[in-house]
């Protein structure tokens, strides 16, 4: 009887935080299929109009929605791939290999997680100038690739990693990207699970370095481009919730494909074989 | 166990192919991008400019008429974020002009700024020829420094108050017969009284616009001409204690943010909004239910039969040295910035109030305006521009600012006008080095 009380109460508490976490995502849908003014209706409006269609179709004119969400696309999906190979095999070389300068290097970089991408953005714009790679996909996609925090996410778990299955492994023949591949990489899935979302997020937000290297509407990301719906006086609110519904879309679905591994992972590790 | 590996190989391999397609639509996007290397027709200019919002339009359609006498330029606006502009802009002049437009727009409030940071960094236009005869007075010395130009005048924001006929009349108050700001108060006081809403919306901890156009009405501002600080002024004093006086009477009503202003305006909670020209392009866009029920009547005076012109916003073209077209761009923004008819477009599609002096006699600034109750509102605005002051804003307007809101924040919490501004004025003395005038 308790326990069916404590749980009721669980469910109920957990529901609330469900609809209160939920609520902005419903309210911003919303406001995109009703027309601008009515953003600011008090109290405001939960059911749906009727001019989704119209506002879609204003903010395609505005900023070529199909064009702007598949550059997102493409440099997102390079990007999380790159940069997830690049930081695990960092963070795999940094928690399981001895060599010279190896705690010197990894500071280094633990470092250079303070300094403020404000403060690199002159020096980057010259270099991608130089090379003349200003407007180009991998302007937008180079920076960064190796993520400090990403590098060291993965040397945290990778350290768990015991060193006895790597031993094993090497008595047994096998050759090092097969160990790295078939025995590190699968125990340490959750985690690589979270660093891909953590990119992914990263990048997919990222708009200060987009909006800098990018200098034609054709090659803006998604944030770049609904930034410039923001004038000073003349905003579209209903345009603007529809990109910014649009925009939340890709993130959940990334977020819900790779929650099996985390939740799995999780599992995993509860139980004692 | 082999799923993983094989789905990172996949998504390898996923890369490699998008990675491909990145490369080609570059190349294929390069040529476009770069201006200055359409070498391949001699007299092809392709002109870059940088603009936001409405202004975009505005550019575009002033080239589809220019584009009849000059056949052989073309232009590519990119539209971004007012602050977007203002981010790239100042990472290109840092990085010594790589990746500037061949035009691009700039507020009037920053100009000075940009001026100061890169001295180099824009076309002289005076040296072309420009001479901004035909603008007016406070225009030319925003978009000048040390008697050259640098800027060619576009839009204005005379200020005015926007005003709710239908709560007016309710309270039984009359517009025409606010003259003053103690006439605004004690109309204030009678409407709240009779109807409950507020008089004005005012983002009390974030912004001073409100005090901005007190100011600029009364002919003072931050800094005065030779750049010292001016907030100790006895005018400055009285502007702030005017917006003190508000909001002891609790007429003010606190709002967050450009959104909370908008808000306000639209659910009728506030009678009045203080803004320029422009704000009437916001109200008609966020406010289609109240068609007909707005007016516009000049700021009140702080004294009967005072100055009643000020100024709020407005912005003007600038070329970065940096350009490969000096001339065919100089030519363009001239086209734009002097040309009645590009002005007359620019305001009646897209709402932007020209700075230019000859366009006032065109027909739209008799016409009235049903959205307004059928006033000439635009006419109010035009005979307002002569006689708007110059505000001096300086390289250091952004921090000046931070310090007049500051001392805002401190009046509508309880502390006098003199005293915060005093405060205000020693804090910015440390910050900028500037000279203090005191009174």
């Amino acid at each position: 009887m308790r326990t069916l009380r404590t749980n009721v109460l669980v469910y109920l508490l957990l529901a609330l935080g469900a609809i209160v976490s939920l609520f902005p995502f419903y309210w911003a849908a919303v406001s995109a299929t009703n027309e601008s003014g009515k953003v600011f209706a008090k109290p405001p409006i939960l059911k749906p109009g009727a001019k989704l269609w119209d506002n879609i179709s204003n903010l395609d004119k505005a900023i070529d929605i199909g064009r702007v969400v598949s550059n997102s696309l493409i440099v997102v999906t390079i990007y999380t791939a790159l940069s997830l190979m690049i930081c695990t095999m960092a963070g795999y070389a940094f928690a399981k290999f001895k060599f010279k300068g190896r705690d010197a290097l990894f500071s280094a970089f633990l470092l250079s997680m303070m300094v403020p991408f404000h403060a690199l953005v002159i020096p980057l714009f010259k270099m991608m100038a130089a090379w003349g790679w200003l407007n180009s996909y991998q302007a937008l996609i180079l920076p960064n690739l190796a993520y400090p925090f990403a590098i060291f996410l993965m040397r945290q778990n990778m350290q768990a990693v015991p060193d006895a299955m790597m031993e094993a492994g090497r008595i047994d023949g096998v050759g090092e990207w097969k160990l790295f591949t078939s025995i590190i990489l699968p125990s340490v899935k959750p985690a690589l699970a979270a660093t891909a979302i953590f990119l992914f997020m990263y990048q997919w937000n990222s708009f200060l370095w987009p909006l800098i290297a990018a200098s034609s509407k054709s090659m803006y990301t998604l944030p770049v481009a609904l930034s410039s719906l923001f004038g000073l006086s003349r905003i579209d609110y209903g345009q603007v919730m529809a990109g910014v519904t649009i925009a939340t879309g890709p993130i959940i679905v990334f977020f819900l494909l790779l929650q099996r591994h985390f939740i799995s992972g999780v599992l995993g590790t509860a139980v004692k074989e | 166990m082999n799923k993983l590996s094989k789905g990172i190989g996949l998504l390898l391999a996923t890369s490699v192919v998008l990675g491909a397609c990145g490369n080609s639509n570059d190349n294929n996007a390069a040529p476009s991008s770069d201006s200055g290397s359409g070498a391949a027709d001699e007299n092809k200019v392709t002109l870059s400019a940088w603009a936001w919002n409405v202004n975009v339009g505005a550019l575009n359609d002033a080239m589809e008429l220019y584009k009849k006498d000059h056949p052989n330029v073309e232009l590519k606006v990119e539209d971004m974020g007012r602050l977007d502009v203002y981010d790239k802009l100042s990472t290109g002049l840092a990085a010594g002009g790589q990746g500037l437009p061949d035009i691009v727009l700039v507020e009037d409030d920053r100009i000075q700024g940009y001026l100061d940071a890169f001295p180099k960094g824009f076309l002289n236009l005076s040296d072309k020829g420009f001479d901004g005869k035909d603008f007016p007075a406070f225009k030319q010395q925003l978009t000048s420094k040390d008697g050259s130009y640098y800027a060619l005048p576009f839009d204005a924001g005379p200020t005015g108050l926007f005003y709710r006929r239908d709560i007016f009349d309710k309270a039984g108050v009359k517009a025409e017969s606010i003259e003053t700001w103690d006439d605004f108060i004690a109309a204030g006081k009678t409407i709240k009284e009779k109807t409950g809403a507020y008089l004005l919306p005012a983002d009390k901890f974030k912004d001073d616009a409100n005090f901005r156009m007190m100011l600029n009405e009364l002919g003072v501002f931050y800094f005065d001409k030779d750049g010292n600080i001016d907030f100790n002024n006895p005018k400055a004093v009285q502007a702030l204690d005017t917006l003190k006086k508000l909001g002891d009477a609790d007429l003010v009503k606190d709002v967050n943010g450009w959104d909370g202003t908008v808000s306000a305006t639209v659910d009728g909670s506030v009678a009045t909004v203080p803004f320029g020209a422009w704000y009437y392009g916001t109200i008609i866009d966020q406010a289609k239910d109240t068609n007909g029920k707005w007016g516009v009547i000049q700021l009140p005076a702080f004294e009967k039969g005072g100055n009643r012109a000020a100024n709020l916003g407005g912005s003007s073209w600038m070329i970065p040295s940096a350009t490969k077209h000096p001339d065919e761009a100089f030519e363009f923004a001239k086209y734009f910035a002097t040309t009645p008819e590009v002005q007359q477009m620019a305001m009646e599609k897209h709402g932007l109030f020209p700075s230019l002096l000859s366009t006032y006699s065109q027909p739209i600034f008799q016409s009235d305006v049903a959205f307004f109750g059928g006033q000439k509102i635009w006419k109010l605005f035009a005979d307002e521009m002569k006689s708007i002051p110059t505000p001096y804003y300086t390289k250091d307007y952004a921090i000046a600012m931070d310090e007049a809101v500051k001392a805002q924040a401190h009046v509508f919490m309880g502390q006098s006008a003199k005293e915060a501004l005093k405060s205000a004025a020693d804090s910015l003395k440390s910050r900028t080095k500037r000279n203090v005038n005191n009174y």
